[in-house]
């Protein structure tokens, strides 16, 4: 299969882009021939520290495949290490210490993309928390995942988190699913400002959801949209993330 | 929509506690069941309000400007009350409280072992503001300069989210009936709302503790009933949380509590994402 796919992302209007805390892997553009294709969203709780940090590890191990459920615990407990090891290795003021003792906190959305015998393409998808994922087949939605509609949002998601007790005592707490997708099918990995006004507009004719979905895409076209959807309070204020990946068709 | 403003560093919001410092605060709580005094119970809530506070607003980068906070005492005299480097300013931007305590204690806390029990940690405990009892409880003339303090902040900051004054008290009022001076507070306004007026209530009275209550029914005392009267009905956001929080919430349902702290506010307080499952 031929894949392709695009990162837009703005941070929070009033903050840096140092402050910016989701995540995409991968970030850079992406256009190649493969069996398996990942690629991940993931939205650093802003109420936590280190924790744009921890929203790149996460999509980074799942783009890696480390995080595939056999192997996902063992792995998140080295992520886990790693990330206490990173974020302690100055001394702390008082209160960056309660931060850290507290754990860091992030959404996570990957897809994978598996090219199968006979030209078919199988995807499947594991969520935590809000980020959301569209299936978008001749300019429609045809599945969304985790969330379907907007006013499942929230400003309280349950959250992965670098602090294991966390996450309970079943530390399963991914959700799943899974289809079969067709050359000129496009997934768009987003975090959840976007993806909540999203829902909302797909199933009208909106200009803006069009432009998003357009190959012509700028980054320059993107600021300008999310700009927009956020003088007119369309949109929360928030970090926002959109990772395009479209499934080519053969020439 | 009132209540909805988005707190930022650009667009900062306010708390101001209001602590009563009066000899009656040296009574020991819940009728002598406990070697507590009333005046030390006052400086553990407002520390531990501040702290959660200054956490709250902490980022990897050190304490976002999202509050700028206030400590107003009153019994042998009404003025600001912080202790340490801090003391005598009015409101203060969060970031300097963090890095500005009078003393940083070490506490030992329980904490989860992430193996299903519990162990003792050593934590920091940041002190700003020292327990102090003497003289009377002039809380109308301490709404008053907080009704001063909030009317200069919101004409500099008209759009901001409401400021919230939490008083601290065990309620008798020596200086007359407050509940005037309450609803003046409570009557100034940015274009987002009006001033919450919340109050905590420290009594000697043996009583169970009560927290958001939405009616006078069960209150132990005139006391309480009055300070529940002068408090602030919830906004709607902040009742959607609470009820999340599991606390029982109506339309009724006001900023008061009895014999317990108000940590819980700060939860309630929205600067963006916070996990369901952080704790």
């Amino acid at each position: 299969m031929r894949v392709r796919s695009r990162a837009f992302w703005a941070p929070k209007a009033g903050n840096t882009e140092q402050e910016y805390e989701d995540a995409a892997w991968p970030l850079r553009p992406v256009g190649r021939t493969t069996r398996v294709f990942r690629c991940a969203v993931a939205d650093g709780a802003t109420e936590t520290s280190f924790a744009g940090l921890w929203a790149r590890m996460l999509t980074r191990a799942y783009a890696r495949g480390a995080l595939s459920p056999v192997r996902r615990e063992r792995h998140l407990a080295r992520l886990r290490s790693e990330w206490l090891a990173a974020v302690t290795t100055r001394s702390l003021p008082w209160y960056a210490e309660e931060k850290v003792r507290a754990g860091a906190f992030s959404s996570l959305l990957g897809l994978t993309l598996q090219s199968m015998d006979g030209g078919r393409i199988a995807w499947h998808a594991t969520a935590i928390g809000d980020s959301c994922l569209a299936h978008v087949r001749g300019g429609r939605i045809i599945q969304s995942f985790p969330l379907e509609q907007p006013e499942q949002f929230n400003t309280r998601p349950c959250l992965l988190s670098s602090r294991p007790s966390a996450n309970g005592a079943s530390p399963d707490c991914f959700t799943r699913v899974g289809g079969c997708a067709l050359p000129g099918d496009s997934f768009l990995l987003m975090t959840d400002a976007l993806a909540c006004w999203a829902l909302g507009v797909a199933h009208c004719d909106d200009e803006r959801w069009d432009s998003l979905r357009d190959d012509a895409l700028t980054t320059g076209a993107f600021a300008a949209t999310i700009d927009a959807l956020r003088a007119e309070k369309s949109m929360r204020n928030d970090d926002v993330t959109i990772l395009r990946v479209d499934l080519e068709r053969p020439e | 929509m009132t209540y909805s403003a988005e707190i930022s560093r650009s667009n900062p919001s306010c708390f101001l506690f209001l602590i009563d410092q009066s000899g009656s605060m040296d009574e020991a709580f819940g009728a002598g069941e406990s070697q507590k005094k009333k005046a030390d119970g006052v400086a553990d809530a407002i520390n531990r309000l501040i702290q959660n506070l200054v956490i709250k607003c902490a980022k990897s980068e050190g304490v976002r400007d999202y509050y700028h906070v206030g400590v107003l005492g009153y019994g042998a005299a009404v003025g600001p009350a912080f202790s340490g480097p801090l003391a005598g300013r009015g409101l203060v931007p969060i970031s300097e409280i963090a890095d500005n305590p009078a003393r940083v204690e070490e506490r030992t806390r329980k904490t989860d072992d992430g193996a299903g029990g519990l162990v003792d940690q050593t934590v920091k405990f940041p002190v700003w503001f020292d327990a102090v009892c003497k003289g009377g409880t002039p809380m109308c003339a301490a709404l008053a300069q907080g009704s001063a303090m909030l009317t200069e902040w919101l004409a500099q900051h008209p759009d901001c989210f409401p400021p919230i004054a939490i008083n601290i008290t065990d309620g008798e009022s020596t200086d007359g009936d407050p509940t005037a001076k309450a609803k003046a507070l409570e009557g100034l306004a940015s274009s987002d709302g009006n001033v919450l007026v919340f109050n905590v209530h420290l009594s000697s009275h043996r009583a169970t503790p009560i927290e958001f209550p939405d009616a006078e029914d069960g209150l132990p005392d005139k006391y309480a009933r009055l300070l529940f009267s002068m408090s602030s009905l919830l906004p709607p956001y902040m009742r959607d949380v609470a009820q999340q929080e599991g606390y029982s919430v109506s339309d009724g349902t006001r900023g008061f509590v009895f014999n317990a702290d108000m940590v819980s506010v700060i939860r309630f307080l929205d600067i963006g994402t916070r996990p369901s499952n952080l704790r």
